[in-house]
């Protein structure tokens, strides 16, 4: 409100410019802190805001960029005390025109999954930030210089539920059009626009000329004003400095009020000179005309699920009549679950649909490990789909990016409980045509339904292209004529109501022989009926295809190269070829393999031929049981690779080869055993982290693999793991081995406190450790009981310790 | 500013997999398409400064003062020093990550590719400024956490040289650096040739009678 009476809503506003050269030019040193010297050099900091001022900003960045809980500790300063001090400098320089934005930059530290910083632990140091900026008087926030849209995301989320600052947001962009972290425009302007941010766009790393195009694009995906605070051009590898004249600057940027720019100043390399030249060329500046047409869909950090296009929605991450899938959700078996998303990704699906509710599995915790999961193994934007509102409260909370909600009804219950989630966190959702009294028979009806949902949408503010209107799809077996009337409710919510359609296309056939041809037959009609998102298992190759036939017809394939493409990849087998052996994988070891003299399972397995591995599994289970398959063939597969690997006769890469085979060999197993509701297989726990601090875990991650392989089950607790964690998990699940791994010098000290402390609590496990640096002598001077110099010793120091248990008559898991 | 990376040294990548002698036909074959993945998602980052050294060894305009014995062989008879950081950025990461849940084996090639990649990345541009800098002499690169180059030391390389901003590369509590695939090194600058090649080798380094590399027999990269 306060702008707009500045403004008026087609003015430019001006912001400053920057602000660490600026301190740096008045003495300070490179390496200490800049929000110091609000404190120490208050005088210095006001007297460049008043400059700035002086220049014609409108908005001045107090100097807080960095002051946050992680760069301000151990300055010898409170963070509330920098921050409250940064505020008053500016506000001395204000005057009664200008106003303060509390600026707050990243955190400095990387957050999961690539990092180990958590949401939360994002989340509350914003918090602190925010609520000292908002006591000490600031008039907005402005969050820049991000390259992680999901430090980002917590940012927001502090502000608008702790503080009532508005909020505005800019990232920095390299010129491939992405963030440091891969972020992209679109992106960006979903999910920023979503969260209810009053302004965003781009500042720092690139100049006016290199951030246009960037502008372009962003303005095409959003409806909100935009801010622009580029560098003074691209510095001068050699020198640092920037090459940009403020005068030449101020000519670059005349263009942006025109694309949207209603916030603009500079960043890097640019001083007072250059607001001064900016505000003599905005004289007359005439503001935004030429609005392009605005672009919808939703997204992850990294792609966007665009509207007008068919999107396939992958439906395979459900629990529903899968009892594979039901048993890996309860053994958090997170690796085996996050194989469906990659699996689907690889076949061609644009989103993910997330269900994993489960009785007696915490349906809230595994939505957000599962979301967190899939959003580090794809690329992809995420359906959340539960009937219970905090498990996609949850969800929405997590996921980064823009996603879409599965699902809300005409149940006035429902639409309220769900639509001011979606509003809250910016998310698109599907409504689904039933209501109190169940699912109508007539199109009308549904209709009706479709119509109630998109108003009631409307009046959370949730625009039509973000609603994904489900028109439900009835066995045609069990109720014949509802197949035309679910199309035509489709053709007829799509077209009156300007909304978006979600199809599950596969209930269709349920009771007929030969399912695919009604399947496809319903999918083709459906997706020309207006049908956008086909909810579907894209891992059936026809289903996919028809697809892409679909996307040729309609002309969205231009040239229908990825139909082409698609067809090359993907050839229709004749039977006569599908019968043919499988074709080896490796062409290592095979006359090594016939001498061992083992059976063509062992033999498939130390060849490293993951496929052969499965059929000759699957054969030998008609003749053996599940451990004996284990331990007469695989197992002595495992300990001739580990031999050979000893004798130095292969290396590494064969060994890994020959562990992945025999995983899949495992997989069989366990697939075959929840199948038939039986118990997991185990030969024992054993836990295994890397230590805390540090972040190295592929070494830990081979040992997992081989580990698994050998039949036990392994607990990974992950990277940068607090002794406590350790101490506790091995307590709670009486682990009789503990794995420790660590790769840096640095890092050596935590592995010794984690022994101490597990010692201290008197766990009863052994432990083994691992890592680059360490050595036997040094295992034992920190009080490890095994050093395991590779995978295959861990493996052989397990089954000493198993073995030894079951000695002792203890009872095996 | 992102640098090319053509090709990644072969041998340094083998020695990171603990591979000797001959490499098998297929393991070579399956590190040329780990290779070229390699080279078409990564983009290679590199910054440096260059800074007179004051008196009392603290860079110029800076609050960094270098510590350490190792340090202090390097930079004798130096009159300035440059600090380099390099990375080849968080697509290096994310790709590990990916293919750690797809294929164990790939991403321990790609883990040892990186790694020879990074080690590629700095020597060439080491090279360059090298040759930027002639006729002065520019002394090897020493990187903290070796020696007794404190790693606690990270957070000044990371502010002098602006790393957030500049590669994108953020540290940990314990100052490891994110991306992982990332260095930062320090070099003497020298009007005159060094008398010997200083912070090479493991017995220029006053680390090497505590050093559990050596202990190892391994050596650490640097040696």
């Amino acid at each position: 409100m306060e702008m707009n009476r500045i403004n008026g809503q087609n003015h430019v506003t001006l912001l400053d410019g920057g602000m660490g050269t600026m301190l740096q030019q008045a003495g300070l040193p490179l390496g200490v802190l800049p929000e110091s010297w609000n404190i120490t050099h208050p005088e210095a900091v006001t007297g460049i805001h008043r400059r700035y001022v002086e220049a014609g900003s409108r908005v001045i960045y107090a100097n807080t960029f960095g002051a946050n809980p992680f760069k301000t500790a151990g300055s010898g300063f409170e963070l509330e005390e920098l921050i409250s001090a940064g505020i008053r400098c500016a506000k001395e320089a204000a005057g009664s025109k200008t106003q303060v934005a509390l600026d707050v930059g990243p955190l400095g530290r990387l957050m999961e999954p690539l990092g180990s910083l958590s949401f939360e632990e994002a989340y509350d140091a914003f918090r602190r930030i925010l609520t000292a900026g908002e006591a000490a008087g600031a008039d907005r926030v402005i969050f820049e210089t991000m390259s992680d849209l999901q430090e980002m995301r917590a940012a927001v989320l502090a502000a608008k539920e702790n503080t009532a600052l508005p909020v505005w947001a800019t990232m920095t962009f390299e010129a491939s059009g992405r963030t440091f972290l891969g972020v992209t425009v679109p992106a960006m302007a979903l999910t920023l626009s979503g969260l209810g941010v009053e302004a965003l766009g781009f500042n720092c790393s690139l100049g006016p000329a290199e951030l246009m195009p960037l502008l372009r694009e962003l303005r095409e995906w959003t409806d909100l004003p935009l801010i622009l605070k580029p560098n003074a051009g691209l510095p001068d590898p050699v020198t640092g400095a920037y090459p940009l004249m403020p005068g030449d600057f101020a000519a670059l940027m005349e263009n942006a009020p025109s694309l949207g720019v209603r916030y603009m100043g500079g960043c890097c390399g640019t001083d007072p000179a250059f607001i001064r030249e900016l505000a003599k060329k905005r004289a007359g500046v005439e503001p935004g005309a030429d609005r392009p047409s605005r672009r919808y869909g939703i997204c992850s950090a990294r792609a966007v699920a665009e509207t007008g296009r068919v999107r396939i929605i992958g439906e395979r991450i459900n629990p529903t009549g899968k009892k594979r899938m039901q048993q890996a959700l309860r053994d958090n078996d997170l690796d085996y679950i996050l194989s469906f998303g990659i699996q689907q990704q690889d076949a061609g699906a644009d989103i993910l649909d997330v269900n994993v509710g489960l009785p007696g599995v915490d349906e809230r915790g595994m939505m957000i490990r599962v979301i967190q999961g899939l959003q580090a193994a794809t690329d992809l934007p995420l359906q959340i789909d539960s009937s219970d509102p905090a498990v996609v409260e949850a969800g929405l909370r997590i996921a980064c990016g823009k996603c879409l909600v599965n699902s809300v009804n005409g149940k006035k219950e429902s639409l309220e409980a769900i639509l001011p989630l979606c509003k809250k966190y910016g998310a698109a959702v599907v409504g689904l045509c039933l209501d109190e009294q169940g699912i109508p028979e007539t199109w009308e009806g549904r209709m009706a339904i479709a119509r109630r949902i998109a108003e009631a949408a409307d009046r959370v503010g949730i625009p039509r292209q973000d609603v994904y209107i489900d028109c439900l799809t009835l066995t045609v077996s069990a109720q014949q004529s509802q197949a035309a009337e679910t199309l035509k409710a489709l053709s007829c919510a799509k077209k009156e109501l300007g909304v978006q359609t979600v199809l599950g296309v596969s209930n269709i056939s349920f009771g007929l022989p030969e399912r695919q041809q009604i399947n496809l037959s319903f999918l083709t009609q459906a997706l020309y009926a207006g049908l956008d998102c086909p909810i579907m298992n894209p891992n059936q190759n026809a289903m996919r295809k028809a697809v892409a036939a679909f996307r040729v017809l309609s002309g969205e394939d231009a040239g229908a190269d990825r139909y082409i493409q698609l067809c090359a990849a993907m050839p229709d087998v004749p039977p006569a070829a599908a019968a043919a052996p499988v074709p080896a994988e490796s062409k290592t070891g095979e006359n090594a393999a016939q001498a061992a003299g083992g059976s063509s399972l062992q033999e498939a397995v130390i060849r490293g031929q993951g496929s052969e591995v499965v059929r000759l599994t699957e054969a030998a289970l008609s003749q053996k049981t599940e451990m004996e398959v284990i331990e007469q063939e695989l197992i002595p597969a495992l300990n001739e690779v580990g031999d050979r690997y000893e004798r130095q006769t292969i290396f590494l890469p064969q060994l890994l080869r020959a562990a992945q085979a025999a995983s899949a060999g495992f997989e069989v197993l366990k697939a075959r055993l929840a199948a038939q509701d039986r118990p997991a297989l185990s030969r024992g726990k054993i836990l295994i982290a890397t230590v805390q601090g540090d972040i190295h875990d592929i070494g830990k991650n081979i040992v997992r693999v081989v580990l698994e392989n050998y039949g036990y089950t392994v607990l990974d607790l992950g990277k940068d793991v607090p002794p406590e964690e350790i101490v506790e998990t091995a307590l709670r699940e009486k682990v009789p081995l503990v794995g420790l791994s660590a790769l840096m010098t640095t890092t050596l000290p935590a592995m010794e406190k984690t022994i101490r402390m597990l010692r201290e609590a008197q766990v009863p496990s052994k432990v083994m450790v691992g890592g680059a640096v360490l050595t036997e002598e040094y295992a034992r001077e920190i009080g490890a009981d095994y050093y395991a110099r590779d995978a295959k010793r861990g493996a052989d120091i397990a089954r000493e310790v198993m073995s030894s248990l079951a000695g002792n008559g203890e009872p095996k898991e | 500013m992102e640098v090319r990376l053509d090709r990644i040294s072969r041998p340094e990548a083998l020695r990171y997999l603990g591979l000797r002698g001959a490499v098998p036909g297929d393991v070579d074959e399956d590190l040329d398409r780990c290779e070229a993945l390699l080279l078409r998602t990564i983009r290679p980052r590199v910054t440096w400064r260059r800074f007179d050294l004051l008196p009392d060894g603290t860079l110029s305009g800076t609050a960094f003062r270098p510590e350490g014995e190792s340090i202090r062989v390097l930079l004798r008879g130096c009159t300035g020093a440059i600090l380099m950081a390099a990375t080849l950025g968080a697509e290096a990461d994310l790709l590990l990550h990916r293919t750690q849940g797809k294929n164990l084996l790939d991403a321990a090639l790609l883990d040892a590719l990186c790694n020879a990649a990074i080690e590629d990345v700095c020597d060439a541009l080491c090279a360059d400024l090298a040759r930027e800098f002639a006729p002065a002499f520019l002394t090897p690169r020493f990187s903290p956490g070796y020696g007794d180059f404190p790693l606690s030391q990270q957070p000044l390389f990371a502010a002098v040289l602006d790393l957030p901003r500049q590669l994108g590369i953020t540290l940990t509590e314990s100052w490891l650096m994110t991306p992982q695939k990332s260095v930062t090194a320090l070099m003497g600058v020298s009007d005159t040739a060094p008398a010997s090649q200083q912070g090479g080798g493991c017995t220029a380094c006053s680390f090497s009678d505590r050093c559990l590399y050596r202990k190892k027999g391994t050596g650490c990269a640097r040696s």
